[in-house]
């Protein structure tokens, strides 16, 4: 009688469902708090800061293609265009610019400088953590 | 029967113990491997164009602009440098500053990797500000 009375909490599945949990959300956070569904084999460097906030990217690859959020775009006039319309939404919106690290600089610099000719006030060129093998 | 069925159960929370145990190492490899996904930024200051060979405008409080040239060669304030001396001079020139800013510009055949690796460097010796111009040569 006691036994019945007892209630007893199966707690298995709730913690393989935790578990799972735990799992996706390591599988699926790097794709949405970041802009690295493109593969771009962006510069290492020591000091870059992060932030996590409201941001739009343009990704230069290393064939020279661009990409605005990771849909092609034709021209850099396009991507003016794009960046334009960004800022007319959020005049303070960040624009990451993730450019291969064997594009020449001058590549990249065009695009900081269509960003800017769009209005972009807070521009950063995506790195990622240098690590001791780099 | 009844008593085999609450033995069972009684086993179950060591398994449950297990578990957990494997969720926190799961959650600080998570933690410990997230670094190594996301992506930092350098923040650029916006690019203009500067005239090749000019001299700094009078008043600027521009104190370090490094040009970075076809061969590798690198100029601080048209004066070539190496790399570890680069390293050794920004600084004294940075701590003249004010505004602590340096100004980065190339010639065309430099790699993003390059003009990347020296921002990297200016922010490591203490640039508060990066900015990143466009070379414009003199006709």
């Amino acid at each position: 009688m006691s036994l019945k009375a007892a209630p007893n909490l199966d707690i298995l599945p709730m913690a393989c469902v935790g578990l799972i949990l735990v799992l996706v959300m390591m599988m699926i956070s790097p794709m949405v708090v970041t802009h690295t569904r493109t593969r771009v084999d962006v510069p290492a460097a020591h000091t870059g800061q992060r932030e996590v906030q409201n941001d739009v990217s343009v990704v230069v690859t290393q064939s020279g293609q661009y990409l605005f959020d990771d849909e092609p775009v034709a021209t850099l006039a396009d991507v003016g265009g794009r960046v334009a319309a960004a800022v007319a939404s959020d005049p303070y919106i960040l624009v990451v610019i993730r450019a291969d690290k064997e594009c020449y600089g001058n590549q990249v610099l065009d695009v900081l400088a269509t960003a800017k000719r769009a209005g972009a006030a807070r521009i950063v060129c995506a790195t990622k953590k240098l690590t001791t093998n780099d | 029967m009844r008593r085999r069925h609450i033995e069972r159960r009684r086993n179950d929370g060591l398994i449950v113990n297990s578990l957990v145990d494997i969720a926190l190492s799961l959650v600080i490899g998570f933690m410990v491997s997230m670094p190594l996904f996301f992506e930092n930024g350098i923040f650029v200051s916006a690019p203009g164009v500067a005239q090749a060979g000019g001299a700094v405008p009078a008043g600027s409080d521009i104190k370090a602009n490094i040009f970075l040239a076809n061969n590798g060669r690198i100029l601080l304030n048209e004066v070539p440098v190496s790399e570890d001396s680069l390293r050794v001079l920004l600084p004294r020139l940075l701590d003249r500053s004010v505004a602590r800013r340096v100004v980065i510009s190339n010639d065309e055949q430099v790699l993003y990797d390059e003009v990347i690796r020296v921002m990297d460097m200016a922010k490591q010796v203490g640039a508060n500000d990066v900015a990143w111009l466009r070379t414009k040569t003199a006709p």
